[in-house]
């Protein structure tokens, strides 16, 4: 609809007049015969996620680069969200209510005691991801050991390869635990170097192979990614010396785990002997996840999404928690504290067609067009930025 | 002979008395030879004295007093059946034969013969014999045999009469402003015919104003001629005259009934349409108006539809008429698909939507088409072809 509106004349022709400029004098220039917010109405300076507040709320931090790939190579952004930040040369996430209500309870937690689980949830698209990952921000500078699982139905639904496990009538997933390892790695070298956390035990792989007690974590995760046979192992010792080390007030933990719910979905579309789907907990990956997101520990603090999308079909009916992680998943949780994560409020959706309107993302801005988005969106995180793909 | 072959077959007998009579009238001496000459027992006849020309009616006469006679027995015994058939249908139905109007027939009819024919004319209906049988043409010659109008020869006397009668007030008109002219006065341009918003009687209802047939290009000089008429300077003196022949434009939006809105328990102004329909769908739409934009489809919000088309269906109305955000919109809709519920939702805005906006604005919204119900349905699939259109892939053998 916002397309079919032909644009009134003396925008056209300043639009025009734009295109013949330089471009930082076209920027300059007042394109939109609107009254425009000043950057500082929807941007903040504010990078140190732990200062973030109320007055910050539904402002855009920017992500330095280099922290971007720190966190995010390995997976964590949505792909079109990942996208977008490459057209617009800037990683940018909103400082949303639930993203601060978050930061601030784990702020004010009381890390001697068992690990507190949060549950994000909420409908399609309304950014539950993207909150995690301003979290993950907040984890990184406040120097927790990050355990990030960016999309956990990836295993479940296009697992790169199968093996069999070592223990009889597993699955083993040694490409995507190998990567997994990977990304472990990539947010967690500096820390860890800084750390230098030693393993309690001898962990024997094979005759020839094993890692003998005292060497550090990170020797532990770098074999773990040479032999990708022992991959999923690797993970299972490396979780359980995390736990271990953090209940010693060694380290702190961020465990933040996305599309969680796919550990308690019915089935897996990885397929076992007879070629028969097997249930998510056959898979070696799921037991060492499920046991750091257990309450048995101290120092730690788990994030966990519960996604629609990470179920197959007959599956979504709801998005709440008790339906998505089912009987035995709400249980494992219980007792959690749920997050709900809403559809952006008037000031966010302002604030956020400013910050498309100020990376040129919109071009076409006929009268009230705003406001049509706004109802036609609903509001939508994600409806929004597929509306404005064209605009 | 060439006039009187105009009457048709049933008259041929009567030709040679019209052309006695003809001859009689311009020269009774040719009549006195005919008669001394005997031709026949009629010529005698008519060459009579006085006292024995009350016979003297003509044939054509006998011929129309004939048909009107049997015309009138018909019409009285289909008023009589047409009156019996009334009462039997008022007792069949329960209800009172003195009171029982052409509207209730109608009803029973419809009711009791329900019929799915489409077109409404090959319905069964049961109707005043003077609206069935078409009204015939009085006499128009007297018992001689002479016509009563002077443009009778012409055929169509009413017609070619009315285009006399326009030519007249032409030059009534033409004579009105030379004299105007002469004494310096000229015709007032604010009392000058507007005839927009108004066009002439079609021919249809020209032939029933004259009870005579007319073709195309009779209908046409007269349009012309009455064109020519009301762009005269005077034309307006002449206004009764014009008015006879000319009908309003209708103005749609003036005919449709806009319904008051009704106040609810928080004091906000509310309209609700029922019977919201496009394709199978069905729905009611209720609009409040001192409102936020909350938008409500049967119970969740816009997100009910998930195809950005059809939420654009429902927000138009409410764009257009400039009152997105200002209104609530509550609807509830059921059958169809996702198009057909919002096509539906769509008019059934844009219908509420007119108690809460100017006239100015609802003349626009009729012109846009938001107010005009989509009566397209679904067209059924053919045999011997893929879909309702398509033929099946042609392949030689």
């Amino acid at each position: 609809m916002l397309a079919r509106h032909s644009l009134k004349l003396p925008r056209l022709t300043n639009m025009c007049a734009s295109f013949c400029t330089a471009t930082a004098e076209a920027a300059a220039e007042p394109l939109y015969n609107r009254p425009k917010l000043a950057p500082t109405d929807y941007r903040t300076g504010e990078t140190n996620t732990d200062l973030h507040s109320k007055v910050h709320e539904a402002k855009f931090y920017t992500i330095a680069p280099e922290i971007k790939k720190q966190l995010f190579s390995g997976g964590g952004l949505p792909r079109q969200y990942e996208q977008q930040v490459k057209t617009f040369t800037e990683t940018c996430l909103m400082v949303r209510p639930a993203g601060l209500e978050l930061i601030n309870y784990i702020r004010n937690t009381d890390f001697k005691r068992p690990a507190i689980r949060y549950v994000l949830y909420g409908d399609n698209g309304v950014g539950k991801t993207l909150i995690m990952a301003h979290a993950l921000h907040y984890g990184l500078q406040n120097n927790f050991v990050l355990v990030h699982v960016p999309w956990v139905p990836n295993w479940m639904k296009r697992p790169k390869e199968t093996a069999n496990a070592a223990q009889e009538g597993f699955i083993d997933l040694p490409f995507d635990a190998a990567a997994w390892l990977v990304h472990f790695k990539t947010q967690n070298t500096n820390l860890l170097t800084k750390l230098q956390l030693k393993t309690s035990k001898d962990y024997v792989w094979s005759k020839r192979e094993a890692t003998p007690a005292g060497s550090t974590l990170l020797e532990l995760v770098e074999h773990g990614i040479a032999r990708i046979k022992f991959a999923s192992e690797t993970i299972a010792a490396l979780l359980s010396e995390l736990k271990q080390h953090a209940s010693e007030d060694k380290c702190k933990v961020m465990v933040a785990i996305d599309g969680f719910n796919a550990f308690f979905h019915p089935e897996t579309r990885v397929f076992g002997d007879h070629k028969q789907r097997i249930t998510p907990d056959r898979i070696t990956l799921t037991q060492p996840f499920l046991d750091i997101t257990n309450y048995n520990w101290t120092n730690g603090v788990c994030i966990l999404t519960v996604d629609k999308i990470g179920m197959t079909e007959g599956f979504m009916e709801s998005y709440m928690p008790r339906y998505l992680l089912g009987k035995e998943g709400f249980e494992h949780l219980d007792p959690f504290v749920p997050v709900r994560v809403d559809n952006y409020s008037d000031k966010e959706f302002a604030s956020c067609v400013q910050y498309y309107l100020d990376r040129n993302w919109i071009q076409k801005t006929p009268e009230g067009f705003d406001e049509q988005l706004k109802y036609l969106s609903n509001k939508n995180p994600y409806t929004l930025m597929q509306l404005t793909r064209s605009l | 002979m060439a006039v009187a072959l105009r009457f048709g077959s049933n008259f041929l007998k009567n030709n040679i008395n019209y052309v006695q009579n003809i001859c009689r009238i311009t020269d009774s001496y040719t009549a006195q030879i005919q008669a001394s000459r005997n031709f026949g027992t009629e010529v005698t006849v008519k060459a009579a004295p006085l006292a024995v020309k009350k016979q003297k009616v003509s044939q054509a006469m006998k011929a129309y007093l004939e048909r009107a006679r049997e015309n009138d027995e018909f019409m009285k015994t289909q008023k009589l059946e047409y009156q019996i058939g009334k009462r039997h249908l008022a007792n069949m139905m329960g209800e009172d034969p003195e009171t029982f109007t052409q509207e209730d027939i109608d009803n029973a009819i419809e009711y009791l013969f329900p019929s799915g024919l489409f077109d409404k004319r090959a319905r069964p209906l049961m109707k005043s014999p003077e609206e069935v049988f078409p009204a015939r043409k009085a006499a128009e010659f007297d018992e001689t045999g002479r016509p009563f109008h002077s443009m009778f020869y012409t055929g169509r006397p009413n017609f070619f009469k009315l285009l006399y009668d326009i030519v007249e007030e032409m030059n009534n008109l033409n004579d009105l402003e030379e004299r105007m002219l002469r004494r310096g006065t000229r015709a007032d341009p604010n009392q000058k015919v507007d005839f927009t918003g108004f066009q002439w009687l079609t021919k249809d209802q020209l032939e029933a104003i004259l009870v005579e047939q007319i073709n195309d290009l009779e209908y046409t000089n007269f349009t012309n001629a009455m064109d020519r008429l009301v762009s005269l300077p005077f034309s307006y003196k002449s206004r009764d005259f014009i008015n006879k022949f000319a009908k309003p434009l209708l103005d749609q939006t003036k005919q449709l009934e806009i319904p008051k809105p009704q106040f609810d328990a928080e004091g906000r102004q509310f309209v609700t349409t029922y019977e919201c329909l496009r394709k199978t769908a069905r729905g009611d739409v209720t609009v409040r108006l001192p409102g936020t934009g909350k938008i409500t489809i049967n119970g969740q919000d816009i997100t009910y539809f998930e195809e950005l088309q059809s939420r654009e269906q429902v927000l138009f109305p409410l764009i257009f008429a400039e009152m997105l955000g200002k209104v609530d919109i509550e609807a509830n809709v059921e059958g169809g698909g996702p198009s057909g519920q919002a096509g539906a939702i769509r008019w059934g805005i844009a219908m509420s939507l007119r108690s809460f906006v100017d006239q100015e604005m609802v003349e626009s919204m009729r012109l846009a088409g938001l107010l005009q119900r989509d009566y397209r349905r679904r067209e059924r699939k053919k045999y011997g072809q893929e879909g309702a259109r398509r033929k099946y892939t042609w392949k030689k053998r």
